[in-house]
């Protein structure tokens, strides 16, 4: 899991969350996603704003409810670099990650 | 109650079916015309091709077995034909299966003067892809419009989650016995959650393993003991069979039960009376092998997830069987834990699959195709929810929206505060339910200057109460390479729906015109990489005859993969060079088994059985003899069911190609372990080779990734756990050649590499002017042609032949 997919950032959600907080944003952003809403398309992380999908959406969501996994996302973004709301330049840009990582067969 | 929703379920048995329908408060079953809440799965058809079903048709079982069908839903996906002589003519299962999905829509329209077109039915955890697909077909047939698929232990668990009043915190078992398998779910609930923690299963135990065992014993009594493998034998055995499962009922309240058959069986031309006596002590004795051998795979599931028995919460019991008294008291006293009571085992499933039926949205009832009256409105918002407070989500079609929107629940004790609607329509806001009952909220529009305008829909109905998350996927799905490997597409576990793509490269040409020329994509699920040891559930084939333009070996194809909520798949390929789609998945079927076939296959497991239990003996490994042991009484159970092949049992011989496919994979899994030092060594040298690689070349993400992996490997390694270990071996030497393919050298390398084997490759001339270009491009140091260079002399590489039909004859890589 990279950290531009901490289901935490997917779902604009601090790591304290509660269960349904959860539940209930992912509900809220899979309708957006859905009716295309502006606001809902992207999310921000410490490397720059992400596309956010609805299957990525689903993916942090089933990857929250299980508490194992939960804990390792809350450990990584509770050390992450603070976020960015801009892309960062070229170089770092993070289609190339995403890439490598679908390149090595990590999941989205 | 026209205005309120209908959520159907429908719970499609092996030997019983039965619906329930969901108004969004209350759960209730539906009654067939004979007032039963249950409907045998039998289909008899008589010599007019009339169709009979249920009951009725099961009372023909005996009188006319060769007209009547019963259980064809293990047939389910394997596209074998039923006969019916008196007909002349044969049905599909699926058509079989259909004629019992329109008996009940046709209960439900009775009872509720409702014709629905949407439902949720229900299919075993463990189903094969070919089988979810048949049973949609089924559905199709039978009249319904949409139809969703939900694993069973899941229904039952909602079904029996949805009664608990509050707090039923804690772990729950939910023991699902059906006619032909077994399900043990561990779930939890917790803040109105319902979720799967684990799962574990037979598919080969159920209550018709119960029937049998009792038809061997009265069999073994008789004058003329007659064979399962001799297909003479099947009429004396079917109603020696019918009679045994009489007496197996009889005898959960009484303490004796005669066995008396009104006509003689006639055995080898003889005539053999039955009149044998058979009492509860020999019943339990001849059945609790079986049960024992469900309440281990419980105890599997326990300890593998750290619960001891008697730390359950709740243990419910699901499926026919399980009526048994002698079932309940063994299962109750092994697992020390009580049984929850008030859940009907019968109608458990189809009551859950009614809830999630409305959990999905999935109202039952046609669409009114009125004309809609009023400003149009897309709206999101959950059909079930357990928070108090969801969002609703919605968007105004067309330009000039309104400026106001406020949800009122229809009790009229709460309405929303005014939501302002964006210039694009859309528009952002929650509402309160209350607990455990269905909200209607009417939406009230309002412009600028304040006036009210009509819109559709203008209300919206939600559910409070308990919801599973996205269903998992139960088995990994992937593509089988020319090389006999598999590409994950998604992993077991996957919250579905779910899709992913990944780019191959066709190994062969597909020639423009030519029929011959199939380049062939084989779609496997499995838990294991060699793609021989997956099942095969579709193959999506691009033909010659199909094709606008040549596409020439190494083009590019694009291959993603899909699945819904219910599991249903759907493939697509695009292949770029000729810019064309292709979405055919064919060959859904699950293969046939022939009895020769899995006789050869039976005596190859057993001789690397053998094998394995010597050296596993030699090495005093205990876990896997344990494994093995196992493995022997899955052998020896196989075989009776090619015994019954022999004699034209097609569900037989379809039970035993499924255990042998899971022998193969498990032996494979103790194969691993045998190499285990080997790997192990292997594994070492993969985690020093990566470390330094990726060390020098890698970036910091390369980095990050290959802690994770090598932490991986560690618990691996502790775990014993050969195949996870094996799985980040190659993780690590992905990241590892990644980082490596950065660097100059790793080109040159590579080239050198592939021109050593420039006289195997397929295209000769080609591969001989490559490697010129390639030197040429060395002495240059132009990375980026050599790096064309050698992308291109892999293309050319052959595939190994033995490979490759392991690999399902797959033509890509």
């Amino acid at each position: 899991m990279s950290i531009v997919d901490n289901p935490f950032f997917v779902l604009g959600l601090s790591p304290d969350a509660s269960r349904i907080e959860i539940e209930r944003e992912a509900q809220k952003l899979l309708g957006m996603l859905e009716l295309a809403f502006e606001g809902a398309q992207s999310y921000d992380t410490p490397l720059g704003p992400q596309p956010r999908t609805a299957e990525a959406v689903r993916a942090a969501v089933a990857a929250l409810r299980d508490p194992y996994r939960r804990l390792i996302a809350e450990l990584w973004v509770r050390n992450a670099p603070p976020i960015r709301r801009t892309a960062p330049p070229a170089a770092h840009r993070a289609p190339v990650l995403t890439g490598l990582r679908r390149a090595l067969g990590w999941r989205p | 109650m026209a205005d309120s929703p209908l959520y159907v379920g429908i719970d499609l048995g092996t030997t019983n079916s039965a619906a329930a329908v969901f108004d969004g408060e209350r759960v209730s079953v539906v009654r067939n015309a004979q007032g039963a809440t249950v409907t045998p799965s039998v289909v008899r058809l008589d010599k007019q091709a009339r169709v009979t079903v249920g009951t009725r048709a099961r009372r023909f079982i005996e009188q006319d077995a060769a007209n009547t069908a019963a259980e064809f839903k293990r047939l389910m996906g394997t596209g074998k034909a039923i006969d019916f002589p008196a007909a002349n003519t044969t049905r599909k299962p699926e058509e079989l299966s259909a004629e019992v999905l329109k008996a009940l829509r046709q209960d439900i329209t009775d009872q509720l003067g409702i014709a629905v077109e949407r439902a949720v039915i229900s299919v075993p955890a463990l189903f094969e892809l070919p089988q979810s697909a048949a049973t949609s077909e089924a559905a199709r047939l039978a009249g319904f419009q949409r139809v969703e698929l939900l694993q069973e232990p899941i229904a039952s668990a909602l079904a029996a989650g949805w009664r608990a009043d509050g707090d039923g915190a804690g772990t729950w078992l939910v023991f699902d016995l059906g006619g032909g398998t077994f399900d043990a779910s561990l779930l939890e609930t917790r803040d109105g959650l319902l979720r799967v923690v684990g799962h574990d299963g037979d598919n080969f135990l159920g209550g018709r393993d119960f029937d049998w065992a009792i038809t061997e014993h009265l069999a073994s009594r008789l004058a003329v003991v007659p064979q399962r493998n001799n297909p003479a034998h099947t009429p004396a055995l079917r109603a020696l069979r019918l009679a045994a499962e009489d007496a197996k009922i009889e005898l959960s309240r009484g303490d004796k039960a005669q066995v008396t058959l009104a006509q003689p069986l006639s055995i080898d031309g003889r005539e053999v009376d039955v009149d044998l006596e058979l009492d509860r002590v020999t019943v339990e004795r001849l059945c609790a092998p079986l049960i024992d051998r469900s309440i281990d795979v419980c105890l599997r599931l326990l300890a593998a997830h750290g619960l001891a028995p008697g730390r359950l919460a709740r243990l419910v019991l699901v499926g026919g069987p399980t009526v048994m008294p002698m079932v309940r008291a063994r299962v109750a006293a092994r697992l020390e834990s009580s049984i929850a009571e008030g859940h009907d085992p019968m109608t458990l499933v189809a009551q859950g699959a009614a809830l999630y039926a409305a959990t999905a949205g999935l109202d039952g009832r046609a669409q009114s195709s009125a004309a809609p009256t009023g400003r149009q409105v897309w709206l999101q918002y959950p059909a079930v929810s357990a928070d108090l407070t969801p969002h609703v989500v919605g968007k105004f079609v067309g330009a000039d929206p309104p400026a106001k929107v406020k949800l009122v629940r229809n009790d009229g004790a709460w309405s929303s505060g005014e939501a302002t609607v964006g210039p694009d329509g859309s528009f952002l806001t929650s509402v309160t339910l209350l607990p455990r009952r269905a909200c209607t909220f009417e939406l009230e529009a309002r412009t600028v200057t304040g006036e009210r305008i009509a819109v559709s829909p203008p209300a919206l109905t939600i559910v409070q109460g308990l919801t599973i998350g996205d269903p998992p996927l139960s088995r990994t799905l992937g593509v089988a390479l020319a090389s006999g490997h598999v590409q994950v597409y998604l992993e077991r576990g996957a919250p579905l729906p779910a899709r992913r793509t990944f780019t191959h490269h066709t190994i062969e040409t597909i020639a423009k015109g030519s029929s011959d020329s199939v380049l062939r994509i084989p779609i496997v699920q499995g838990e294991l990489a060699q793609a021989h040891l997956c099942r095969l559930v579709g193959t999506l084939d691009i033909g010659g005859d199909a094709v606008i333009d040549t596409v020439p070996t190494g083009s590019a194809v694009e291959v993603t993969i899909e699945l819904d909520r219910g599991g249903r798949l759907a493939a697509r390929a695009l292949v770029p060079a000729i810019g064309q789609v292709f979405e055919h998945v064919a060959h859904l079927l699950v293969p046939d088994a022939a009895p020769e076939a899995l006789d050869a296959s039976l005596r190859d497991l057993r001789r690397q059985l053998m094998d394995l239990r010597t050296h596993a003996f030699r090495h005093g490994l205990a876990q896997v003899i344990e494994k093995l042991d196992r493995l022997e009484t899955r052998l020896s159970e196989a075989e009776r069911d090619i015994d019954a092949s022999h004699g034209g049992d097609a569900d037989a011989a379809q039970r035993a190609r499924r255990a042998l496919l899971d022998v193969d994979a498990t032996m494979a899994e103790a194969d691993l372990a045998r190499k285990w030092p080997e790997l192990d060594d292997a594994a070492r040298h993969a985690a020093i080779t990566a470390s330094s690689t990726v060390g020098m070349h890698g970036t910091d993400a390369e980095r990050a990734l290959l802690q994770e992996v090598l932490s991986a490997m560690e618990k691996a390694r502790r775990d014993k756990d050969a195949p996870e270990l094996e799985r980040q071996m190659r993780l690590a030497s992905r990241l590892s050649s990644a980082a490596f393919n950065r660097t100059s050298e790793a080109w040159e390398y590579y080239f050198e590499d592939a021109a050593s084997e420039v006289s195997t490759m397929r295209d000769l001339p080609r591969a001989q002017k490559l490697v010129v270009d390639g030197r040429s491009a060395v002495e240059r140091g132009d990375t980026d042609e050599l790096r064309r260079v050698v992308k291109a002399l892999w293309q050319l590489l052959p595939e190994d032949s033995e490979a490759r039909k392991k690999g399902f004859d797959s033509g890509v890589r």
